[in-house]
């Protein structure tokens, strides 16, 4: 896999300490590591740090004591460690540090396609991509090198379908352990190497990093990771990065143009290196850029072709900005291919009209719509099953501010479209304080945030002190369920291991919010009227409430192939649609353990998927779904 | 060894179902056998929120000289193996061609739409006849079924493979097979994985699916 | 008579502030439930027809229907509705001190007699939690006496009713206001014509009533100026008296009407029943002295209950002074003349069906007789 690639390339390099935090697609690089941390065979310490801004923080700790090492993180994470990459890319390093970034475009499993790109140009550090597995691995070690030269962070970027694909990977060796962690602080102050590590005095230190990025610019003009494919003079240049080379090379295939279209692919994308980009553009007036997600590396080359127009002449550039490739979601070759076939004036060879006429015909009836939901057996829907009725039962509009996790799918019916606002990790809770402080402007709606117990630690710590010091009224709702879950079980504080396997402090979630002054309640969610009953005690009163609903996820290795009941349907008592029941249980709760058995008018039990949580069993209002303990 | 050559260079395989069926233990066997043979094998994947009962695709792409993109250009599918019969239609849309060639499992997972009574699932019938309209040759077997009978229902992917292996349309053995298995599994559970393979090359050999 | 589904019941009462939170659509299925004073929808049901349509006293009452099924005549708009007597009564020498009496603890008293005599074995009555009304099954006298005393706040009684009927019995007393019997009538008319239904009722109760109170309004207009949970008991004196009292153990809270009928639910304007006319008897109080009660009997069966009470002793009987009689016959009609008009103006009464929902329904002929003037109610 991609990010096996990119963890080896770090082990080749001599990484000893990697820190990141969970997020699709980069969480593997991290466990890779973890296991081979757990082996013991090498000196290495990995970390899921609290949060990504942390993550970077303990990684260039062990940069400043001379070793090298890697922080890992999906974009938004960039996003929560930007202020200190601000400050570390000033201050420089001194082991070799290598930050990787993992963008989703098409936010497949994101909530957003946030670019990693636009960082390496506002921190002034320098970017590297690479475009299939091999590089993956082969650019990371390389990234360690260049930092080593420039003593300053290098940003690698990766993409879903580079992380999460498998190829093909020749590997190298692994060198033996390195020196000690020694951090040297007492030289003179402004001595990059033996002097405190401070991004002042600004002005001095800015100009230093703007030099080491120009050694960069220097180094990527012979870089073997810029590659061109193609005739010496090609009728079209196609500039592309990352896994679009891929795309590009094989919509030229589809279209039978090897012969004709040049692709220039780039490893090294900021700072662009100007000399190898002007020998390409010189030999051919259209070029097409091909890249996700954003039109970065199209506005850099125009601005290169713009500051030397004078020997280059006139361009016509075919990119995002002129209509050819869209601004939004995911790169396919479909796409480079129609944009492709459009500028080439060609005739796309694509589908058999008539096959994929009648495809699309028998698919309206033959793949009906699948929608994400909840696992069986997950707290989750039991969790917002009691949040969705005590709001109703409260009647007073109350909503709940979401956040990040599995538990994001609560704004579909899944979760009873319970979530009303859904943005950044932590910020359910930011929201809600300041929802909380609007009863002076007549709103008298009952606010609920939730939040995961990876995600409490992540980043709703610091909203909640918020929320207690300034007397906002609101109730959070911890969904604890003992993971990071959506990502993969990861561990976090809340648990007594750590990425390693090691035993690690295990902090108590009601602890800290009783420390901080907000009122605490525990409950089972599976135990829904018993939670019911504490949420609406809670939401009566004023002043920032916590109720944490723990139970573990239904894909915990506890919990995995074990089932605590044996769920059946009593089929004389289920009342199916009649007034009195309408399916409460398949329309409303859905979930995938249960099955609408239309042609009998009754609901029963899927075996197979069935976790036996129970939970059903308490909400049939006719008590015709039954729980027997399982042996 | 004869030389093993590929019936379309490069060949590309779509393995689909529903999240949380373990479409990836199948691209992952497939892809390491083919590997061991020698061949250059991408394979593209999305995880994450999609394994939560939404649909997966497993692009394979097997090469003799390069590697190829991690997504199979529209109508581009080879064959199809499917732990699912609704998403084998849904492959089918936006990947088949009349070539194409299908493997499907026919036990239903339901979408959350269906089991809520809110959309209806196709009948058995009309998948069969849809799928085999669209392709130029399908197999159907009820590999849960029998993973069930074996002792899990995560052994349908296992299965699959073996059914895909008995197909012939690529250079998989049982030997390479056992290889891998015997690198990860041992005792019960390798008997178990060997069993389900076997399985799956029988049902399509023995001409019964 | 048209019945519908919960999407209606939503659009045409609770969203138009109908709903007075009897209680006659909860308790029956998962998706209604009362919650401190207000009916919460909680999830969507889709069935075109439901109960808690039906059951409904403010969707489409043919209030000559209900006449005729629970009372045996039909509907005359006369002020009181159907009586075969009408008495002043009060706590017999059985049962003097034995409860906290709003009044003369009539109602207390005959639904002792009642148990007593084995003619029901459980009583759908209400209790009271601070300011929130709380539906309570009552199987004992002493769970009976605990009921006594009036609440003000519309109470979602008749959910105790379909707890009761799960059970499958047939021996249940329902002690309710106006709208709630009437919802009750609706209940023991089977208008699904479901085969499981059995009619749970022994014994129907009604109680006199000008207006109701919304729980969460009051509570709204009261809770700064008493603690909530000391309320011991609350009274509206007869005029002059322009107040209603709220006592606790250490105070007695005088409140002006005018504030008070800000926490009338709409529905109230539009109920024309201010003696529960669907019911074997109806209890009030009587003008000029608090330690008696009006009576009003019925049916047959209300009749022979007092009549069995009195010879018992749990229950004490005296003529009616004429002139009371005919203030509560004037009230009465005013009450009933200014719900029709109400409905009328809000397009309730008698509505063509092709134009909107119908609150009431009664026949065209007894609109002009009612309302006084000529012109139907059909726009």
């Amino acid at each position: 896999m991609g990010n096996e690639a990119i963890a080896r390339g770090a082990l080749e390099a001599g990484v000893r300490v990697v820190a990141g935090y969970p997020g699709t697609p980069a969480s593997e690089i991290i466990e890779n590591l973890a296991k081979i941390a757990k082996e013991g065979s090498r000196k290495l310490y990995v970390e899921w740090s609290v949060n990504e801004k942390v993550a970077l923080e303990v990684a260039s700790a062990a940069s400043f004591a001379g070793l090298p090492t890697m922080a890992v993180m999906k974009q938004p994470g960039l996003n929560v460690a930007a202020d200190y990459l601000l400050h570390l890319s000033g201050s420089g390093v001194r082991g070799p540090m290598v930050l990787v970034s993992a963008d989703d475009p098409g936010a497949l499993s994101s909530v957003n396609e946030g670019e990693t790109r636009y960082y390496a140009k506002l921190m002034e550090i320098p970017l590297l991509e690479p475009g299939d597995f091999q590089e993956a691995k082969d650019m990371t070690t390389w990234a360690f090198k260049l930092s080593d030269t420039i003593k300053n962070v290098v940003l690698l970027r990766t993409v879903t379908r580079l992380s999460h694909a498998s190829g093909t990977v020749v590997l190298g060796e692994i060198p033996e352990n390195g020196s000690n962690a020694f951090f040297k602080h007492d030289g003179f102050i402004l001595d990059p190497n033996e002097g405190a590590i401070l991004s002042p005095p600004v002005e001095y230190k800015h100009t230093e990093q703007q030099r080491k990025l120009k050694i960069a610019e220097a180094l990527f003009e012979d870089s073997p990771f810029n590659t061109y494919t193609g005739p010496e003079k090609p009728e079209l240049l196609i500039i592309t990065s990352s896994i679009c080379s891929l795309y590009s090379k094989e919509a030229v295939s589809i279209l039978g143009v090897r012969d004709r279209v040049g692709i220039l692919k780039l490893g090294t994308t900021w700072p662009l290196p100007p000399k190898r980009l002007l020998k390409h553009l010189s030999s051919c007036d259209h070029i097409f850029i091909v890249e996700e997600v954003l039109p970065f590396l199209e506005d850099e080359v125009k601005i290169l072709a713009a500051e030397h127009g004078k020997t280059l002449g006139a361009k016509f550039f075919y990119g995002k900005k002129e209509g050819y490739l869209p601004m939004v979601g995911e790169m396919n070759p479909d796409k480079v291919a129609a944009a492709l076939s459009r500028i080439l004036a060609m005739p796309q060879p694509g589908m058999d009209d008539v096959y994929k006429k009648r495809a699309t015909e028998i698919s309206f009836a033959g793949s009906p719509h699948r929608e994400a939901t909840f696992c069986p057996g997950c707290p989750h829907r039991a969790s917002f099953w009691t949040l969705n009725t005590a709001l109703s039962m409260d009647n007073r509009n109350g909503f709940v501010c979401g956040d990040i996790g599995c538990y994001s799918m609560a704004v579909l019916p899944a979760g009873f479209s319970t979530l009303k606002t859904l943005h950044a990790m932590g910020s359910g809770t930011g929201v809600a304080s300041g929802f909380g402080k609007l009863g002076g402007f007549g709103m008298s709606q009952p606010v609920l945030s939730v939040c995961g117990d990876s995600t409490f630690f992540h980043s709703a710590i610091p909203p909640l002190v918020n929320a207690i010091h300034h007397h906002s009224n609101m109730t959070l709702v911890v969904l604890d369920n003992s993971g990071t879950a959506m990502t993969g079980f990861q561990p976090h504080p809340g648990l007594e291991k750590d990425a390693m396997g090691n035993v690690a402090e295990k902090i108590d979630i009601p602890e800290v919010c009783r420390a901080l002054g907000a009122e605490v309640r525990v409950c089972d969610p599976f135990d829904v009227s018993e939670s019911r009953q504490v949420l609406l005690d809670l939401m009566d009163r004023d002043g920032v409430k916590v109720l944490v609903l723990k139970q573990s996820c239904a894909l915990s290795p506890e919990k995995k192939s074990l089932k605590k009941y044996t769920m059946s349907v009593d089929q004389s008592l289920c009342a199916g649609e009649n007034c009195g029941c309408n399916r409460l249980c398949t329309r409303i709760f859905a979930c995938p353990g249960l099955i609408w058995d239309k042609e009998n008018n009754r609901s029963r039990i899927d075996e197979v998927v069935c976790a036996g949580c129970g939970v059903c069993s308490s909400i049939c209002p006719k008590g015709a779904i039954m729980k027997k303990e399982a042996v | 060894m004869p030389e093993l050559t590929l019936k379309h260079d490069p060949y590309n395989l779509i393995i689909t179902g529903v999240g949380g069926q373990g479409n990836v233990m199948t691209s992952r066997a497939v892809g390491n056998m083919l590997s061991l043979l020698g061949f250059h094998v991408t394979i593209g994947e999305t995880f994450g929120a999609s394994q939560r009962g939404g649909s997966v695709m497993s692009h394979v792409r097997i090469s003799k000289d390069s590697s190829w993109s991690p997504q199979i250009p529209s109508g581009h599918a080879h064959m199809v193996v499917s732990m699912e019969p609704s998403e084998t239609i849904r492959v089918l849309k936006d990947f088949g061609n009349r070539d194409v060639k299908v493997i499907t499992n026919t036990r239903p997972f339901y979408p959350v739409g269906v089991i809520s009574g809110q959309i209806s699932y196709p009948s058995d019938d009309d998948i069969r006849t849809w799928i085999s309209e669209l392709t130029s040759k399908a197999w159907f077997l009820n590999a849960t079924e029998k993973a069930v009978a074996i002792g899990d229902p995560i052994l349908g992917n296992v299965i699959m493979a073996g059914a895909l292996a008995g197909t012939g349309e690529l250079p998989l053995d049982r030997e390479v097979f056992h290889t891998i298995m015997a690198s990860r599994f041992s005792g019960d559970i390798l008997q178990k994985n060997l069993d389900a393979y076997a399985f799956g090359v029988e049902s399509v050999l023995s001409r019964k699916i | 008579m048209r019945i519908l589904g919960s999407s209606e019941l939503c659009e045409d009462v609770q969203k138009k502030d109908l709903c007075v939170d009897c209680g006659a659509c909860a308790g029956l299925c998962p998706y209604f439930v009362s919650h401190k004073g207000k009916i919460a929808r909680l999830f969507p049901c889709t069935l075109p027809q439901g109960r808690c349509h039906a059951f409904c006293p403010k969707t489409e009452i043919d209030l000559n229907h209900v006449s005729e099924t629970i009372v045996g005549k039909s509907y005359d708009g006369s002020p009181l509705g159907h009586m075969r007597a009408i008495w002043k009564t009060r706590a017999g020498r059985l049962m003097q001190g034995k409860g906290a009496f709003q009044n003369g603890g009539t109602a207390s008293s005959l639904l002792v007699a009642a148990m007593a005599s084995g003619l029901i074995d459980a009583a759908a009555l209400t209790r009271r939690k601070g300011l929130i009304p709380e539906p309570f099954l009552a199987t004992s006298t002493d769970q009976i006496l605990s009921c006594a005393g009036s609440k003000y706040m519309a109470s979602p009684t008749l959910a105790s009713v379909h707890e009761y009927s799960r059970e499958k019995g047939q021996k249940l007393a329902v002690v309710g206001t106006p709208c709630q019997m009437t919802a009750l009538g609706l209940i023991r008319m089977n208008p699904l014509g479901r085969e499981d239904f059995h009619d749970p009722v022994a014994l129907s109760m009604g109680l006199f009533c000008t207006w109701a109170l919304d729980t969460r309004r009051l509570i709204r207009l009261i809770e700064n100026r008493v603690n909530l949970q000391d309320i011991q008991s609350m009274d509206v004196p007869p005029p002059p008296s322009q107040v209603m009292t709220i006592r606790t153990c250490d105070q007695n809270l005088a409140i002006p009407l005018d504030e008070i009928r800000t926490a009338i639910p709409a529905g109230c304007s539009i109920c024309p029943d201010m003696t529960a006319e669907f019911t074997d008897l109806s209890v009030g109080a009587l003008e000029g002295d608090p330690s008696w009660n009006t009576l009003i009997v019925r049916t047959e069966k209300g009749e022979s209950l007092v009549e069995e009470a009195v010879r018992q002793g749990y229950l004490e009987r005296d003529a009616m002074r004429p002139e009371h009689l005919e203030h509560l016959r004037k009230g009465a009609s005013a009450k009933k003349k200014r719900a029709f008009i109400m409905a009328r103006d809000k397009h309730l009464l008698n509505t063509d069906p092709a134009k909107g929902p119908s609150a009431l329904i009664i026949k065209e002929d007894l609109v002009k007789k009612l309302l006084g003037e000529e012109g139907s109610c059909l726009h």
